[in-house]
């Protein structure tokens, strides 16, 4: 905040406030609307916060800087506007905004200059502390076991979307009750990308794509596999050899001082950062030590990723579901 | 695995699709807008028809859709082919926009049409990009649109009840001393996508509830603190259990709300808080038809030993839909002069969710589901309310 000379930063985004807060909210599913769910004010550096009780909510934020709900957007940025050190702030952070909170807001805070906040929460969002690591790594270890628990769920006459409650029962009993978006579990069709899990019936001898992430803690990691229903089929053998080569080959890239674009580009290609949430990252950004990223590749009709910890010289997956053994 | 029935409705999405496009054309035309710029993913749903994968809000906003709705055509940004209606042509579908850069924010904008525009939301750099170009608040638009259903929309609702009410049946069955809260969760995820859920898009309650406020979490209100998310702690014999669950069918949001008790005990005082619930309800349901304020309900549902008988934060009746609380919004801290302003309208769907609560000894909280028809209502949820009657 003080590089960017902001004074306040009011942020709707979830994954933003539990970055900054460690709070962990009830969690919905999709985009909402900005509204100021969080708030950090650059002169006394508290975290306010937009709950009714300190239930889920660390400790270092005392109870005086909880605001509650409301319905009214006048009441909601009340708390917040008259928190200490907020009164004369110039420039105000936002990571999104509607038309009415930024009419609501420079009333509120006459003369005060929007900017944008979500490309300063995403610049400090990407380097990972050590206990950041940690957190991801524990939640690599859930979806690891809940992809096992799906891999053993797969048989002839199951379909895709019961597997997708496959995942979430055996998250759920590490008493993780959040995806980080609903697993997609799909039959492998030739000239078809399945972009979510349908009701089609499972056969023996299928080729199945599963990814699925879950958050753990407010930390996100996922990782995707291709197992067969059954029996590996022989023709399916040099499918995996394929897209090991592949993979390997696009592991070897992933490492400090190479763009994020340039692993793109090396095929189809999902690549993108996790932390507190999925992060975006630009073709232009570049790898560096001590930033996690989701690596999926779909090659020779295999998918197969990994979180990733960018390391000093290279990258050490955190997720390690174990891959179908091809003879 | 069996299906839930879903009593007689028919469900045609196609004619669904078109309805909501007039409603929302004739919305923009009474509100002087010529399009609507949309990125909430709700939204674009509501408006095109068009599906995105549900996930956690960073992952589906880095891969939102966009939609600019004006009365004669539709432009539909995406990167999930599979969900494209089929009445979009090709023309009308276009790649998707990363809206968080300054080149797909410009991109957007070089698309816009000439007049006023209505948005959802804005990305910080699509503001940049619009370059003080004036951007209305499409809220009041989608709003008007989104709160009268037609009778495909309420089917949607209906099933997606019917879906989230079957999954409870095995929740309820693995209710006993011992189990994890977070299992019951796990239990509910499984089932919900058996039975043929589009998604799950709010995280599942099962809170237990101290027996006194001053028991439980700070509450920064005074007032009882709920929801609160699902613990992983095993429950206890006797423990009180608010469930509050909503899943997602065809865009549609059910909301599931019950009131269990560990082990199935139920005392005489636990009876008659459900009775006095039951009294709300049935007080209020008597006053929803179609002219009726939602003052007039909150009137109805009164005073119940000295407090109004719902959370003071939320409210006594909340509108769901493509969103799980929209309008109507009954009984809020938007005050009784908002109340006296929100008439009920045939189409509306109203959840109600009366709380009763006797401190010292927890209490009693139920929701159910109806829609408004033109002499009346018809009930959208239907399940029992074990182990209090």
């Amino acid at each position: 905040m003080q590089e960017r000379d902001v004074d306040l930063l009011l942020l709707g985004r979830e994954g933003n406030a539990r970055y900054v807060s460690g709070a962990r909210r009830l969690w919905l599913g999709g985009t909402r609307a900005f509204a100021p769910g969080c708030a950090v004010v650059r002169a006394t550096g508290a975290v306010h916060l937009l709950s009714v009780t300190d239930d889920g909510i660390p400790s270092d934020i005392p109870p005086e800087q909880l605001y509650p709900i409301s319905w009214n957007p006048m009441n909601l940025l009340a708390p917040v506007v008259g928190a200490p050190g907020v009164a004369g702030a110039r420039r105000v952070g936002v990571d999104g905004i509607t038309p009415l909170f930024e009419q609501l807001l420079t009333g509120m805070l006459p003369g005060a200059d929007l900017v944008d906040g979500e490309s300063l929460m995403r610049s400090v969002r990407r380097q990972k502390s050590a206990a950041d690591v940690e957190a991801i790594r524990a939640a690599a270890a859930v979806a690891d076991d809940a992809m096992a628990a799906v891999v053993d769920a797969m048989r002839p006459g199951v379909r895709e979307i019961d597997l997708v409650g496959v995942f979430d029962e055996r998250m759920a009993a590490h008493g993780v009750t959040t995806p980080a978006y609903d697993a997609i579990v799909s039959v492998v069709e030739e000239g078809a990308v399945g972009q979510w899990s349908t009701d089609r019936v499972i056969d023996d001898g299928d080729l199945v794509t599963i990814s699925a992430g879950v958050l753990a803690d407010g930390w996100e990691a996922s990782v995707a596999r291709t197992w067969p229903c059954g029996e590996l089929r022989s023709e399916h053998r040099s499918s995996w050899a394929q897209w090991w080569s592949a993979w390997n080959a696009l592991v070897d890239r992933a490492r400090p001082g190479t763009p994020v674009g340039e692993i793109r580009d090396a095929g189809e290609v999902d690549l993108h950062g996790v932390g507190a949430s999925y992060e975006v990252l630009a073709d232009d950004d570049v790898l560096e030590p001590d930033t996690v990223v989701a690596l999926e590749l779909r090659h020779a009709g295999i998918l197969g990723g990994e979180t990733l910890l960018v390391t000093a010289d290279g990258c050490e997956p955190l997720t390690r579901a174990p891959h179908v053994a091809v003879p | 695995m069996t299906a839930p029935s879903f009593g007689q409705g028919g469900l045609d999405l196609a004619r669904m699709r078109r309805d909501r496009r007039r409603m929302l054309v004739d919305a923009m035309a009474a509100n002087s807008l010529d399009a609507l710029v949309l990125l909430g993913q709700n939204n674009v749903g509501y408006a095109t028809g068009a599906r995105a994968p549900v996930a956690d809000a960073a992952r589906a906003g880095a891969r939102r859709m966009v939609a600019i709705v004006t009365p004669d055509d539709t432009a539909l940004f995406t990167s999930f082919p599979d969900g494209v209606p089929p009445e979009l042509s090709d023309e009308q579908v276009l790649d998707s926009l990363p809206l968080e850069s300054d080149i797909g924010a410009r991109a957007l904008v070089d698309a816009l049409p000439e007049g006023k525009l209505g948005f959802d939301e804005l990305t910080m750099p699509l503001r940049a990009a619009l370059d003080g170009r004036e951007a209305l608040d499409a809220a009041v638009v989608l709003s008007a649109a989104k709160t009268v259903k037609t009778p495909d929309e309420i089917e949607c609702i209906r099933r997606a009840q019917a879906i989230n009410e079957e999954a409870m049946l095995a929740v309820e069955g693995m209710l006993a001393p011992g189990v994890y809260a977070t299992a019951l969760t796990g239990c509910f995820l499984r089932r919900v996508f058996e039975l043929g859920a589009t998604s799950n898009t709010v995280e599942p309650i099962f809170q237990v509830m101290p027996r006194r406020i001053a028991d439980g979490p700070y509450s920064a209100t005074g007032d009882l603190v709920f929801p609160t998310v699902t613990k992983h702690e095993p429950v206890g014999e006797g423990d009180v259990i608010w469930v509050d669950t909503g899943i997602d069918y065809h865009g549609y949001k059910s909301d599931f709300g019950r009131t269990w008790v560990v082990g199935g005990q139920v005392d005489e005082r636990r009876r008659d808080q459900f009775r006095r619930w039951r009294g709300v309800v049935d007080r209020v349901l008597e006053v929803v038809k179609p002219g009726a304020t939602a003052a007039d309900l909150t009137r109805a549902a009164g005073e119940v030993d000295g407090r109004r008988p719902w959370l003071a934060h939320l409210y006594l009746a909340h509108g769901t839909g493509t969103d799980s609380a929209e309008m109507p919004l009954i009984g809020t801290d938007l005050g009784s002069d908002f109340d006296e302003g929100v008439v009920l309208v045939p189409g509306m769907v109203t959840v109600f969710e009366p709380v009763i609560w006797d401190d010292g000894h927890a209490g009693y909280r139920s929701e159910e589901i109806v829609a408004v028809t033109d002499d009346g209502y018809t009930m959208l949820s239907n399940h029992h309310y074990a182990p209090y009657e």
